[in-house]
């Protein structure tokens, strides 16, 4: 088969530039914010280094997925899905617990972690389901899609990891919300998850519920997680408008700030930078997800297109997530900001997601023949 | 592989796009909005809070709950002590800091180095390290005045134990010292330097007396200097114990056993509080709580007398003749008629082994109650021969010997009360029958404890009620079993008791005591076999080694005016239960029924 010149010039371009660029800004943020560390006598130094080989084999997994047509990944969507659950399933009996959680299994020459795997295998099912037809949704549909993106959040959910269980339903409603519902399960909906909510409160751990308690009221546990946010905000806001400038934080550099280099990590880059970086790397964030936009919106079918809204939700709620955590928006939830938290098999997925994207874009103009 | 494609103008359906878009917008405008809010409209705030002054958390104790005596005197407060410590972010030069601290204190640099690198992990960079954990009060002034040019270094105050009655109560309070390793990893609410209660009833009651932290924000300077504070969590302090002891009683009985090892139990029989608990010698309690160096510790730890050792739970001796008072009992409930009578003459024959009785002539006829008023062997030789060590074993394990009391200290000793199966796993022998013999006047292998002792008296004057004995002055009365004796039986003993004391030859006639009624039995337990001098005279306790004479023991009771008290006390290597434990029950039944603490040393 000739190579089609057209794979090159249709590629999503802007969104690769922009993901690396973030990427870029989080390995320079680590740089800053483990400098400071390795005085404990732990080498945290090289985070950053650490972080540019993920990235490196993030990139080449981004390839690898956009070599692969992805309407055969269509085909394979329920063969990845049931591998995805399988390895969920074995993390209770073979898992590692690391942290007081049993979330990886151990192949020996690394920790692979299933409900990273678990992440991209649902939202390929949730966009194959769901571009079955281009109609508003309607409940029996609906209620096929989310019990059987359940299964997988389920057993997310008793690891423990709150975290990536709603990113995952997050996505697939994400997914669902853009393909349109019926008035009736609108309403419904409208409705019911305001309902719902006394019943999810009653899943919580004492942890999490302390953690929503706390962010109503963040004098409550000055020292936990109330600790955290009174410091991060403190960073944030003393960078004022141009900020400290890089490596010149004094919070995070004197070690006030915790987590800096994984989920606060936002919190360094404020201080540093200021108020012009931060609205800078806002803008970065919003094309980059426009980007994942267009591709949704320019695809040839609808299973491309879903999957593009699929990764654009996955990417979308960690950011608000996130970034409404460290500012004191949200309740604090461990949820990682995308190419920029440190933390290798999340930067995989990420570049693999990325690559799902792109390969959608730059196929839109291919036709194939069987 | 099918690949077909959505038909040709796939159109993405419109409101998701809007969707999409808007949802971005938002994000954009929302965080947008924070950032100004925090970063410009905020800032100056932020950045005072950020470049001069940050905010800090600072643990605040909750002072431990006090300790009372049953009167409300106080027993254990808390008092500030004085530490020195290095917040290590503020400080500049950590080498010569700790060189100073060195040159203030004298204690070694290598020392201060050392536990600096120990807990270096544990604490955070901008909570005080603590390297000087007691400054002594006149150094105290000297080095505050100086704090200014040592940036880093600050006194941190925290409450520190002391024990106002020292040794008279160091066995039951206990102390409390710095937590441990294996206690802090145990306890999430234990932080580095904290005080935990390591014995006695600080241990037992820790948490009870510990209290909730709270927690203070503080507002440092780059220099640490503190600018302002706010209590963001009230400490809540720990529950004030009142103990069921009597202090005045205490120092009355501590002071009967000067210079000497033994043990003093006052009981009420009928709820099981414990008036006193007093063990001889004793130690000081307060070096614990402010550190102790190795060189005390091995002084008390090799002490030959044993300070640390609670003699009145933790050490086990045989009960010499007060054993006959439970022997008596076993004998009417198996149906012995007390007034059948044995031949004493000093001696008993069992096969061709000789058993005397202490007295070397004999003591002529006795009847049950007379045995006990003169403490003769032989009765008890012959009878429990009749009745065997199976009955004796069944007996004593039903009146409360061979288990705990249960009285709410830690090591308490369960003692010893041997039967065949015991020996036989013991020694790998069988029971032989002169065993039983001396088992039945309190020799061989039985071990109790003055606590066992006390709460068996306590039974035969509160209707059979075997007590759980308690320290605390609020604990509800908790009955552990009945004892098998009726209440004729037990009246007989407690009659045969007083008579011990009313009676011109009875052994405890010293405990006398006008207008109020008082029985008692004298114990004198050998250490070593019966030593004889010149073949058949018996040697003195006086000419004996100090460790080879014989223990003392008086058990009594005594009751005037509904007032109604047990006393036993036990003293170690002191000879005659008569003539050396008699006068300390006496002088505190005097205290008891009188209020007199007058010294009568009986003599």
């Amino acid at each position: 088969m000739a190579f089609d010149r057209r794979l090159l010039t249709h590629m999503n371009w802007a969104l690769i530039l922009s993901a690396v660029t973030i990427f870029l800004v989080g390995v320079m943020n680590l740089y800053s914010a483990s400098s400071s560390m390795s005085e404990e006598g732990i080498a945290l130094g090289t985070y950053y280094q650490k972080q540019l080989v993920w990235g490196g084999i993030g990139l080449l997994c981004m390839i690898g997925v956009m070599l692969v047509d992805y309407r055969h990944l269509r085909s394979l969507a329920w063969p990845i899905f049931l591998l995805a659950i399988i390895l969920l399933a074995m993390v209770p009996i073979a898992g590692k617990t690391i942290y007081g959680a049993k979330r990886w299994i151990s192949l020996g020459f690394m920790n692979l972690q299933p409900s990273e795997i678990a992440k991209i295998a649902t939202i390929l099912i949730a966009a194959k389901l769901l571009a079955r037809s281009p109609k508003p949704l309607e409940w029996k549909e609906f209620f096929q899609v989310l019990i059987i993106c359940a299964i997988p959040a389920a057993f997310i959910l008793k690891q423990p990891d709150l975290g990536t269980t709603l990113n995952m339903l997050l996505n697939v409603g994400g997914i669902i919300l853009f393909r349109g519902l019926s008035k009736g399960v609108f309403r419904t909906c409208i409705v019911a998850l305001p309902a719902c909510l006394p019943l999810g409160w009653m899943f919580m751990k004492d942890y999490q519920k302390q953690r929503v308690l706390t962010f109503l009221n963040p004098g409550e546990d000055p020292l936990g997680s109330g600790y955290h946010i009174i410091q991060s905000q403190i960073a944030i806001g003393s960078g004022q408008m141009w900020g400290k400038g890089f490596l010149e934080g004094t919070q995070s550099q004197l070690r006030f700030l915790p987590e800096k280099h994984t989920d606060f990590a936002i919190a360094v880059f404020g201080e540093e930078w200021g108020f012009v970086g931060c609205i800078i790397l806002l803008a970065l964030i919003c094309l980059f997800l426009l980007s994942i936009f267009n591709t949704a919106r320019d695809a040839k079918d609808r299973f491309g297109s879903f999957l593009s809204a699929g990764v654009f939700f996955y990417f979308f709620w960690q950011f608000l997530i996130n970034m409404g955590m460290v500012m004191g928006l949200m309740p604090v939830v461990g949820i990682p900001l995308p190419f920029i938290s440190y933390g290798g098999s999340a930067m995989l997925v990420n570049f693999c997601l990325i690559g799902l994207v792109v390969n959608v874009s730059m196929r839109r103009f291919v036709f194939k023949t069987n | 592989m099918s690949m077909h494609l959505d038909p040709e103008g796939y159109q993405p359906p419109k409101m998701g796009l809007l969707l999409l878009q808007g949802v971005v917008a938002l994000l954009f405008l929302c965080f947008s909005l924070r950032f100004w809010f925090l970063q410009i409209h905020k800032g100056e705030d932020f950045a005072r809070l950020a470049r001069e002054n940050r905010l800090r958390q600072e643990r605040v104790y909750a002072p431990r709950g006090l300790l009372r005596a049953a009167d409300g005197e106080l027993l254990a407060e808390n008092r500030p002590a004085y530490a020195l410590g290095l917040v290590r972010e503020d400080c500049k030069d950590i080498a010569s800091t700790i060189a100073q601290i060195s040159h203030w204190t004298n204690i070694p640099v290598e020392t201060l180095w050392a536990k600096y690198f120990k807990d270096k992990p544990k604490v955070k960079p901008f909570e005080p390290l603590v390297l000087a954990p007691d400054i002594p009060f006149d150094l105290l002034a000297q080095i505050e005045s100086n704090l200014i040019l040592w940036p880093g270094l600050e006194i941190v105050v925290r409450p520190r134990r002391h024990y106002l009655q020292g040794p008279l109560f160091a066995h039951i309070l206990g102390y409390v010292a710095e937590a441990n390793e294996k206690e802090l990893e145990g306890d999430s609410d234990l932080d580095l330097g904290d005080s935990v209660g390591k014995q006695g009833l600080e241990l037992v009651l820790d948490t009870r007396l510990r209290g909730e932290k709270g927690l203070r924000q503080l507002e440092v300077d780059v220099m640490g200097r503190r600018l302002s504070r706010k209590e963001v969590l009230e400490p809540k302090a720990g529950e004030s114990v009142k103990l069921s002891l009597d202090l005045g009683l205490q120092q009355i009985a501590y002071k009967q056993l000067e210079g000497q090892a033994g043990g003093i139990v006052v009981m009420d029989p009928d709820s099981g509080k414990l008036l006193a608990l007093v063990t001889s010698p004793s130690y000081d309690n307060n070096a614990f709580a402010s550190g102790l160096s190795g060189k005390q510790w091995a002084e008390l730890r090799d002490d030959p007398y044993f300070p640390l050792q609670n003699r009145v739970i933790q050490s086990v001796y045989p009960p010499g003749s007060v054993w006959k008072i439970l022997m008596a009992g076993l004998l009417l409930k198996e149906g012995v008629d007390p007034r059948e009578s044995v031949h004493c003459n000093g001696e008993f024959y069992l096969g061709k082994t000789l058993f005397r009785c202490w007295k070397k002539h004999g003591h002529g006829r006795m009847d049950m109650a007379r045995s006990l008023i003169e403490s003769c062997d032989v009765y008890y030789y012959e009878m429990i021969n009749r009745v065997g060590i199976d009955k004796v074993e069944a007996f004593a394990r039903a009146n409360g010997f061979g288990e705990q009391t249960g009285l709410g200290l830690p090591h308490e000793r369960s003692g010893l009360v041997p039967s065949r199966d015991w020996k036989r796993k013991r020694f790998g022998e069988s029971w032989q029958r002169g065993e039983t013999v001396i088992t039945a006047i309190g020799q061989g292998f039985t071990l109790t404890t003055p606590v066992q002792i006390a709460c068996f008296i306590s039974s035969l004057m509160n209707g059979g009620k075997l007590m759980q004995p308690s320290l605390l002055a609020d604990a509800e009365p908790v009955v552990r079993r009945t004892t098998p004796l009726t209440e004729p039986q037990r009246a007989f003993l407690l009659k045969a008791m007083q008579d011990t004391v009313e009676d011109p030859r009875g052994t405890a006639k010293r405990l006398l005591t006008k207008g109020a009624d008082i029985g008692g039995k004298t114990g004198t337990a050998q250490v070593v076999k019966l030593k004889f001098k010149n073949n058949d005279e018996r040697v003195k306790n006086e000419d004996m080694e100090y460790w080879e004479r014989d223990h003392a023991w008086m058990a009594a009771w005594g009751a005037k005016d509904g007032q109604r008290y047990v006393v036993v006390c036990m003293v170690e290597h002191g000879g005659g239960g008569s003539s050396v434990a008699g006068p300390v029950v006496k002088n505190i039944f005097d205290y008891l029924f009188d209020g007199k603490d007058g010294d009568d040393d009986g003599v």
